[in-house]
């Protein structure tokens, strides 16, 4: 043993380092957020509670039933039930999604090519059953007006998932017609 | 003795302890705020301002929590452990002067009543350990006996320099000794060793081996619940606040505080317990602060470093008395 380290023994050097440390600690502030009374932003594109596009002109679900979302879905929990409406278009019956089986990975979101799918960035859900998480279509209609109405929706998409259809789609100016006669 | 004699006493009595249990509640309170903060956390926030009513509340939960005993637990033991632990404890306070002319009993073997108190609080951590029939217990009961032999040696050792200074076992007369020259000036190497000592010795951080949460779930206290768990804790704070008040009047010269000014006015009273209360502090302090000592590294500081040095103490002590006088 050295002479500075007999010093350092026995005058308690490190534990004064030690107890200087936690002292400068007591007098910083502190990192708590007091959690029910003062709530921290969502950062933007946070993963919370589903949400099904409700598209503004028709006023009706964006989704059109590939079941793309359902498919892509790790945790198998999108069920999607389709029929043949009029004129031969497929219709969305029913749009299912367990929420306590979700992982919240957003792959859904990702896959979907015409952006008719969201998670909003309301975290804060809580029910005393199962099946109050067990979201119907209308439910999750309804999210989409209460969590990412107006603005908000359209930059959700923009920014952070930007579906496929926006950049692959069918140049608008080309009607059936026209592409007919190519 | 007469019949208001024994009265006051009682009164007295009744008064000491009724306040410092309060202090025992709101300790934690403060504990548990200290600690936070120097965790960068904010401790208790929610019942009452900045959570004041917290140890009301916890008081209340651990009355009315179901009391468990185990089936296999012995159980007469099993019921009187954690009260010898608070007998132990709050009845030091009989014989700590609190100002001048004031202690409930001031006895003349004052320094040895209060380390025979606290060997007697060691058997109910010991006794708990063994009554609850379990082996986290048992571990907890036998290291506590184990620390409280190695421990107890050094602390009574480190106190005999103060002892020759004051010549006197009389806590009153040794903060009369003291006269604005503290003790920890000269018995800077006796307070060391018996702050230390005291750690362990209540089994606090660095030295609460005995309850050792990482390794023991709880040690000895593992089996215990509600109002009987209760016990022991409050017996461990008291402890805390005996044992500062121990060092306090036996090397910070007690309800003595600076005679000149505005000082001069406040009451003695008060400059014990901002006294007592810096101790318990240092104590929450190191807590916040160091990590658990190893067995084998708690028994070596005891016994090869603590004892020799203690008695060094004595020897210099002594021979400095003898060629000053």
């Amino acid at each position: 043993m050295t002479a500075t380290e007999l010093i350092k023994k026995v005058f308690f050097i490190e534990v004064l380092q030690g107890l200087a440390l936690t002292f400068k600690h007591m007098v910083s502030h502190s990192v708590t957020r007091q959690y029910p009374t003062e709530k921290r932003e969502p950062v933007p594109g946070a993963r919370g509670l589903h949400a099904l596009v409700r598209d503004s002109e028709t006023g009706k679900e964006k989704c059109v039933g590939c079941g793309l979302c359902a498919a892509m879905c790790p945790s198998q929990c999108i069920h999607i039930y389709t029929s043949e409406g009029d004129d031969h278009k497929k219709v969305v019956d029913r749009y299912e999604i367990e929420v306590l089986r979700c992982v919240f990975c957003a792959l859904c979101v990702e896959a979907c090519p015409f952006g008719a799918l969201a998670l909003t960035d309301f975290f804060e859900y809580s029910g005393y059953t199962r099946e109050e998480f067990y979201y119907k279509k209308e439910r999750l209609l309804e999210n989409w007006d209460k969590y990412m109405a107006g603005d908000k929706g359209r930059e959700y998409f923009e920014k952070f998932w930007r579906p496929k259809a926006i950049d692959f789609r069918t140049p608008v100016t080309a009607t059936s017609e026209e592409r007919k006669s190519v | 003795m007469s019949v208001i004699g024994i009265l006051l006493i009682l009164l007295k009595t009744i008064s000491v302890v009724a306040v410092f249990l309060i202090h025992v509640m709101f300790v934690q309170y403060f504990e548990r705020k200290a600690i936070g903060h120097m965790q960068s956390r904010l401790g208790p926030m929610r019942v009452g301002w900045h959570g004041i009513l917290q140890p009301i509340a916890d008081s209340i939960k651990l009355f009315f929590k179901e009391d468990i005993i185990p089936a296999s637990s012995d159980k007469p033991i099993f019921y009187i452990a954690p009260i010898i632990g608070v007998i132990a404890a709050v009845s030091s306070l009989a014989v700590i002067p609190l100002w001048e002319g004031f202690s409930i009993a001031n006895l003349n073997v004052g320094i040895l009543y209060i380390l025979a108190l606290s060997s007697v609080g060691a058997y109910s951590v010991i006794l708990g350990g063994w009554a609850s029939n379990s082996k986290y217990s048992f571990l907890g009961g036998l290291r506590s006996s184990a620390q409280v032999i190695s421990y107890e040696i050094s602390m009574g050792l480190s106190l005999v320099g103060v002892m020759m200074m004051a010549g006197s076992t009389n806590l009153s007369d040794i903060v009369s000794a003291q006269d604005g020259r503290w003790f920890v000036i000269p018995q800077i190497i006796g307070f060391t060793v018996f702050f230390i000592s005291a750690l362990a010795e209540t089994n606090r951080v660095p030295f609460d081996l005995p309850e050792a949460e990482t390794e023991l779930v709880s040690g000895f206290a593992t089996e215990y619940s509600g109002m009987r768990w209760a016990l022991f804790f409050m017996a461990e704070y008291a402890g805390m606040f005996v044992m500062s008040a121990l060092a306090v009047v036996c090397f910070f010269g007690g309800w003595s505080g600076p005679g000149f000014w505005i000082f001069a006015y406040v009451p003695p009273v008060i400059w014990f317990l901002i006294k007592v209360y810096g101790f318990i502090f240092l104590y929450f302090w190191i807590r916040a602060t160091l990590p658990r000592y190893r067995y084998d590294q708690l028994m070596r500081l005891g016994w090869k470093i603590f004892i020799p040095v203690a008695l060094a103490n004595i020897v210099i002590t002594g021979v400095v008395k003898i060629l000053w006088k």
